[in-house]
């Protein structure tokens, strides 16, 4: 059995139009971030990775198992947790009743087992101690934990995360962000977010999408050093620069390929460079390196 | 507090269940406001393993009373005719078994089979065209993807969502066939069990149609075919028109046909894999 996540050439049309085109890349084990704009194709490409959506070209292969073929579709979802955007709960459940349907689900029929795993991962994501309340009364970060819980069931081998911290407070993000590290030993695990500092904690590598294509493949470390330089505070905001923001001291930050005056260079965060490698995508011709 | 503590023998024995009922009341009394005893009582259990078990078995069961939650009379139904009982769980999860829409399809039934059997020929005309839907759109509450709040998770899932639907569809049936029953024993003449026959292909049209569309798109399909046939045998013929003749055959086809086409396209029920054909 492979160990390895692989799409090829992967692209998904919705109509007319490309969510998703001509995607290749290949994933193991560790966590690895996806990130880009709203629309840029993050949750198709999750989707198809999930299994829930075949890819209108290309080729995916889990493990191994083409997820093309009925039967090795079903052996990759054996080994696949998945959190989709938006997760509807059925009304009326508790959170324990939901999470013990979805591992009926998951092919856990024995009662005593399936019952301590469930009991795992809502401690896990702390949502232990109530278990017993009805999803109607959770709030919106308790729900999404509990989203999350389904997905933990049985330690998948792929776990794919659309949004996982999403209406998380902070305090709950950084007990999430420890759940997934723990599990990146043993796991492929994608996510995408539009918290950066969640994948510049949590990820070793990174893949940008915009307009459905791979614009960076490669480490948070490769991608934050493409800004050094580039990042400036200074007391004025810079009319060149690609981004200029108000900081809680009162200066301004701007990333900016020459030093506004008076403005010193600091440490770019992998914001910065992301915001950098969106301006390049969009005005090429303004960027000189 | 008081300074007087359960001794360690006494301790065991409760452990036991081997004191009387006043040493154990006063034993329990005891542990509830004092913590080195019952720090004490964890020590002893650990000290025995099969007591260690049992008080670990206690607390599960203890978890287990109050989180689980109680089967509905639907799955203790199911569990009853054999169904394992996470099955039972899953096809009673479906919105077609909320109380208030069984109850909204039993009064529609009841409905037109009160007009059935009171309203003469136009009473019957509405029956016909009325009751043999019924059924079918149970069953397509039983699993339409649009009525199901977590079906992308539900499909990313080994379970078969083409097992999920079967199940369903039998226990939505296995709780209309008493009704139906019921219905023919009330209604005067052949029309009171000849409905089921399209009915009973409207179900199975249903299930293969919802291999191409919604179950709940299939159903306005089907009404929409049923209610032209009905309208126009009746203006025809006889107002049960699409009951007699070689109408009845036409169903049986249609059931087998449809069961055919469902069995081989199985795959494709509930969007499992929706975009190229599945190889």
């Amino acid at each position: 059995m492979s160990d390895t996540v692989a799409l090829h050439a992967v692209g998904r049309r919705y109509g007319r139009t490309w969510a998703v085109r001509d995607v290749e890349v290949e994933l193991s084990d560790g966590v690895i971030g996806l990130l880009g704009p709203n629309g840029a194709g993050k949750t198709s490409l999750l989707r198809v990775l999930a299994t829930s959506l075949a890819p209108t070209t290309g080729r995916v292969s889990i493990f191994g198992w083409d997820a093309e073929v009925a039967e090795q579709r079903t052996e990759i979802r054996r080994r696949l947790g998945y959190l989709p955007q938006e997760l509807g709960f059925p009304r009326g459940f508790t959170a324990f009743a939901f999470v013990d349907y979805v591992a009926v689900l998951k092919e856990w029929t024995d009662r005593t087992a399936r019952h301590a795993e469930v009991r795992r991962v809502l401690d896990l994501v702390d949502l232990g101690a109530i278990s017993t309340k009805r999803i109607r009364a959770l709030s919106g970060g308790q729900r999404r934990r509990l989203a999350l819980a389904q997905a933990l069931l049985g330690q998948p081998r792929l776990l794919v995360l659309d949004e996982p911290t999403t209406g998380v407070d902070p305090e709950q993000r950084a007990g999430l962000r420890a759940v997934l590290a723990e599990a990146a030993r043993t796991s492929v695990i994608v996510l995408s977010t539009h918290q950066t500092e969640d994948v510049a904690a949590l990820c070793e590598r990174v893949i940008v999408l915009d307009t459905g294509m791979v614009r960076y493949d490669g480490t948070v470390h490769d991608l934050v050093a493409a800004a050094s330089g580039r990042v400036w505070v200074g007391d004025d905001p810079d009319p060149r620069a690609i981004a200029s923001w108000r900081i809680g001291s009162g200066r301004y930050r701007n990333i900016a390929d020459r030093a506004p005056s008076g403005a010193e260079a600091v440490e770019p965060t992998l914001e910065d460079a992301y915001l950098l490698l969106r301006a390049e995508a969009a005005h090429p011709e303004r960027i000189t390196t | 507090m008081s300074s007087w503590h359960v001794e360690d023998r006494d301790l065991r024995r409760w452990l036991a269940h081997n004191t009387a009922l006043a040493t154990s009341v006063s034993i329990e009394q005891h542990l509830v406001s004092c913590d080195g005893c019952i720090d004490r009582v964890g020590a002893l259990a650990r000290q025995d393993s099969a007591l260690d078990a049992e008080m670990e078995h206690g607390w599960e069961r203890v978890r287990d009373a109050v989180e689980l939650h109680r089967p509905s009379w639907l799955e203790r139904g199911l569990t009853t005719v054999g169904l394992p009982a996470h099955e039972a769980q899953l096809v009673a999860a479906a919105r077609a078994f909320r109380g208030p829409l069984l109850v909204a399809v039993l009064v529609v039934l009841v409905f037109a089979e009160l007009a059935g059997q009171f309203g003469q020929a136009r009473g019957e005309f509405f029956f016909l065209l009325v009751a043999p839907l019924l059924p079918s759109a149970a069953v397509a509450f039983g699993y339409d993807p649009d009525l199901e709040p977590a079906l992308e998770q539900e499909l990313c899932t080994p379970y078969s969502p083409a097992r999920l639907v079967v199940l369903r569809t039998i226990a939505v049936l296995t709780l209309a066939i008493p009704v139906a029953v019921l219905l023919g024993l009330v209604l005067p003449g052949p029309i009171s069990f000849l409905w089921l026959l399209p009915a009973a292909g409207f179900v199975a049209a249903d299930l293969a149609l919802s291999t191409w569309i919604s179950p709940l798109r299939g159903v306005a399909v089907i009404t929409g075919v049923w209610s032209v046939t009905v309208w126009v045998t009746a203006y025809h013929s006889s107002t049960d028109a699409a009951l007699h003749g070689a109408y009845p055959s036409v169903y049986l086809v249609l059931v087998v046909v449809s069961l055919a086409v469902f069995a081989r396209r199985a795959g494709h029920v509930r969007g499992a894999y929706p975009g190229r054909s599945s190889r």
